[in-house]
């Protein structure tokens, strides 16, 4: 049996994949558990900005110390 | 062919689910004298600004910073947007997010939003103001 591949769902289906997997441009906040992509070499973790900006708003509420807020590694300060 | 097919599918979904679970963290990475400044300033201001929302002269708007809805709080909302403004900008700077400031100040505001007390003023995504 012969397969056109270009009109093969799978074929359609990984072009797709590709397409968003290489960066694309998208404009508003996601899902919170799904990354984004702002431009094509900048991929933002919208779940882990959330909780630095959670840490953050802590620490001013008062509920966290400065240390939450700094890299965990004991990077800068 | 179509097995050829078939594993770039599967290769694309097990890349994407990599991504997907992968949890990219963001830090200040280094606390310059500017961002603590603006840290402290909010935090000795958290009172103060509490107080505004809860008698609803200020709100938080969808774009991470706070509105006035009174003269007099408009000082307070100056200053608190400034320091705001610091902050995001410099999670922007050192964790290579420069293009992406609005996402940031918008993720800042949804937590505002799921913070905010019950009869405070917040502005949600399609603009609207609640209560």
């Amino acid at each position: 049996m012969k397969v056109n591949i270009f009109y093969n769902p799978f074929t359609i289906a990984a072009g797709l994949l590709c397409i968003v997997a290489s960066g694309c441009t998208v404009k508003a906040v996601g899902d919170p558990n799904r990354p984004i992509t702002i431009e094509h070499h900048i991929t933002i973790d919208v779940r882990g900005l959330k909780d630095t900006a959670t840490n953050i708003e802590d620490f001013v509420s008062g509920d966290k110390s400065k240390e939450d807020l700094i890299n965990k590694k004991g990077e800068g300060k | 062919m179509k097995h050829i097919s078939f594993r770039i599918f599967f290769m694309m979904i097990l890349v994407l689910s990599a991504t997907t679970l992968w949890a990219e963290s963001y830090h200040i990475k280094q606390m310059t004298p500017e961002v603590e400044a603006a840290l402290e300033s909010r935090r000795e201001r958290y009172d103060q600004l509490s107080r505004l929302k809860a008698s609803g002269a200020v709100g938080e708007n969808n774009r991470g910073y706070v509105v006035a809805f009174s003269d007099a709080a408009a000082g307070v909302v100056s200053l608190e947007n400034q320091d705001r403004r610091i902050i995001y900008s410099t999670i922007a700077q050192q964790n290579n997010l420069g293009g992406a400031l609005e996402t940031i100040e918008k993720v800042f505001a949804q937590v505002q939003r799921d913070k905010a007390q019950p009869g405070e003023k917040v502005q949600m995504d399609n603009g609207n103001w609640t209560p």
